[in-house]
C-alpha cells in the first residue's frame, strides 16, 4: 500500500508543476521515470498481460495487478473436475510467480475507474494511478436473463459458470444423485464464455452416471440456439458413449423457457413442466461489473475494442482482453484471453517505451472432453481485418475420427494445461 | 547494382520479432516435459526448428493445431521464431 501512496503522491505533485505554469510532461514521465500500467482482473488475460508487460519492459515498466483473490480457480478444465478427472486443487493456482516476475500483486477489490483522473479505486478507498489500464475482469452472470432466476436461486440452482464454490456445489449435487434421478441444463445464448463449455459438461454429466452404472437418469438440454459448438463430434459421441441419455432441445422443440422456481425445484418450457434432481441454469453473460460501470461497454454488455490492439474504442488509455471484450470471431476462452494479452502488452510496451510495434495476431484452441480418452478440439489463428478480429484458418474434429487421434488429443489438452497455466501464473 | 553489392547475401532473421512471435508458441511450449505430447522448443537448432514449422505449414506432418499456427507464417517469419529459439531458455 506504501507504493501506492507514493504513486498517488506522483500525481498529484505532476498537477502542481502545471497548475505553476511549468512545461507540462506526458504522464509517462511523471511517474519517477517510469511508466504504470495498472490491470485489473488476475485471470487468464490479465495475469498473463502483467507477467508479459513486465517481463518483456526489464523493469522500465510498473507493473501492478489488481485481483481480490489470493488464489485461482481456472473455469477451464472445470469440467474435468465435475467428471472427476481432476481435483479442485489441481485448477487452483496462487500469484507468486507472478509477484517474482517483477509485478505488484494488490489483493484487493477494483472498485471503480476514475477515467479523467486515470485511476483505479480499490474497495477500501486506495487510489491507484495509471499511465495505461488494462481491464480484464472477466464476466458476470445476467440473472434476470431467465424468469424466476437470481443469485438466491444459483444456490440451489447452480450455474457453476464461474470458478469456485458454484462448482463445488455442482459437484456435490451430481454426486448424490441416484439413479432415475434427472438432471436439466439451461444452456445459456450466445455470445457467452467458452462456447463448447456446456455441452463439455453435460458430457461429464453423463460419464458420472454412467460410471455410476445408472440406467434410468436422463439428461435434457434446453438450449436458446439453434445450434452449438463442435455439434456434429458432441452429437455423435453422445450416441456412441451415451446412447439414450442426452437428449438436446432447440427452441423448435422445447418451445421457449419460461422460467425456473428454485423453491419448487421447477423448470418450464412452452410444452412440459420439468421437476429435476440437478438443475444447471448457464444464463446470459455480460462483461464484469467494473467494466459496465466505467462506461467501457456497448449496448451488447460487452466492451468494443480496437482489433489491431485491444484498445478500448471510447478511451485510448485503455485495454480490454479476455471474455468483457468483443474480439470479433474469437471466442470467449482462456486461450484467447491468453493470445489477446500478449498483443495489448506488446501495444503497451510500445506506446510507453517506444519499443517496436509488431501486427496483432491471435489464436485460440479449445478441448473438450466427451467421455474418457474422446477428445475433440476446434481453433483457429485470428488477425485483424477492416477493424475487426477474423479468422484466417480454421479447424474443428471430425467425425469418425480414430479413437488413437481422440486419445492424442486429450494428452494434447492435458499438456495444454500445464502450458498455459505456467504462461499465465509462471 | 550497387545496392546489389551492398545488400547482405541473406538477410538476418529478425530475432526480435521472432520474440514477438514465439509468444503464441509458448501458450503450449513454455512446460513442456520428456514425456510430454507438446515438445520443449527453446534451445532447438536454428535449421531444425524451421524444417518442422514448414513441415506443419505444407501439411506433412499431422497436428490441425501446429498447421493452422504455421499456415500464416511466412518464410521470413519462421527464420525469424528460428533465430529467436535457437538461443531462448525455456521460461522457469
Amino acid at each position: 500500500m506504501t507504493n501506492i501512496t507514493r504513486r498517488h503522491f506522483g500525481i498529484m505533485a505532476g498537477a502542481s508543476l502545471s497548475t505553476l505554469g511549468l512545461p507540462i510532461l506526458s504522464a509517462p514521465a511523471l511517474a519517477q521515470g517510469k511508466p504504470r500500467v495498472v490491470i485489473i482482473g488476475g485471470g487468464p488475460g490479465g495475469a498473463t498481460a502483467a507477467r508479459y508487460i513486465a517481463k518483456e519492459s526489464n523493469g522500465a515498466i510498473d507493473v501492478t495487478l489488481i485481483e481480490p483473490l489470493k488464489t485461482f480457480t481456472t473455469c477451464f478444465f472445470s469440467n474435468l473436475y465435475v467428471g472427476g478427472f481432476r481435483d479442485y486443487k489441481s485448477l487452483t493456482h496462487n500469484y507468486d510467480k507472478v509477484r517474482k516476475g517483477d509485478v505488484k500483486v494488490v489483493h484487493s477489490m477494483a472498485a471503480s475507474i476514475d477515467r479523467d483522473k486515470k485511476q483505479v479505486v480499490l474497495a477500501g478507498g486506495g487510489k491507484v494511478p495509471y499511465d495505461r489500464l488494462l481491464v480484464a475482469p472477466g464476466i458476470d452472470i445476467r440473472f434476470d436473463s431467465v424468469p424466476g432466476y437470481s443469485e438466491k436461486a444459483a444456490e440451489v440452482m447452480p450455474h457453476a459458470w464461474k470458478p469456485g464454490a458454484q462448482t463445488q456445489l455442482l459437484v456435490r449435487k451430481l454426486n448424490a444423485l441416484k439413479d432415475g434421478d434427472q438432471i436439466v441444463m439451461i444452456a445459456p445464448p450466445n455470445p457467452y464464455r467458452c462456447p463448447p463449455g456446456p455441452y463439455e459438461r453435460v458430457s461429464m454429466f453423463a460419464h458420472v452416471l454412467k460410471k455410476k452404472g445408472f440406467k434410468k437418469s436422463r439428461i435434457v438440454i434446453l438450449d436458446p440456439k439453434p445450434t452449438f459448438s463442435k455439434q456434429a463430434v458432441f452429437s455423435e459421441g453422445w450416441e456412441k458413449h451415451y446412447p439414450g441419455i442426452i437428449e438436446w432441445q432447440d427452441p423448435k422443440i422445447h418451445g421457449g423457457i419460461k422460467g425456473v422456481d428454485a423453491k419448487t425445484g421447477e423448470v418450464k418450457t412452452d410444452f412440459t413442466n420439468y421437476k429435476p434432481a440437478l438443475v444447471n441454469v448457464i444464463p446470459a453473460q455480460h462483461a464484469g461489473k467494473i467494466a459496465r460501470d466505467a462506461g467501457l461497454t456497448n449496448q451488447t454488455g460487452y466492451c468494443p475494442i480496437d482489433a489491431a490492439s485491444m484498445k478500448s474504442t471510447v478511451d485510448p488509455n485503455i485495454f480490454i482482453v479476455g471474455d468483457a471484450s468483443i474480439a470479433g470471431e474469437m471466442p470467449k476462452s482462456a486461450f484467447s484471453a491468453n493470445s489477446q494479452a500478449k498483443v495489448a502488452a506488446m501495444v503497451i510496451r510500445a506506446e510507453l517505451t517506444k519499443s517496436r510495434a509488431f501486427p496483432a495476431r491471435y489464436s485460440n484452441t479449445c478441448w473438450s472432453l466427451i467421455a474418457p480418452d474422446d477428445d475433440v478440439k476446434v481453433g483457429a489463428s485470428y488477425e485483424p481485418v477492416d477493424g475487426a478480429i477474423k479468422a484466417s484458418s480454421t479447424f474443428v474434429s471430425q467425425r469418425n475420427e480414430s479413437a488413437d487421434l481422440r486419445k492424442q488429443n486429450y494428452k494434447e489438452s492435458v499438456d495444454w494445461y500445464k502450458g498455459i497455466t505456467a504462461d499465465i501464473f509462471g | 547494382m550497387a545496392l546489389g553489392l551492398l545488400a547482405p547475401v541473406a538477410q538476418s532473421a529478425d530475432v526480435e520479432y521472432g520474440r514477438y512471435l514465439s509468444s503464441e508458441c509458448t501458450t503450449c511450449h513454455g512446460a513442456s516435459k520428456a514425456d510430454s505430447t507438446i515438445p520443449n522448443i527453446h534451445g532447438l537448432g536454428e535449421s531444425h526448428i524451421a524444417e518442422v514449422i514448414k513441415a506443419y505449414r505444407t501439411k506433412a506432418l499431422p497436428n490441425p493445431v501446429m498447421q493452422t499456427i504455421a499456415a500464416r507464417l511466412g518464410d521470413d517469419e519462421i527464420a525469424a521464431l528460428a533465430a529467436y529459439f535457437a538461443t531462448a531458455k525455456r521460461p522457469k
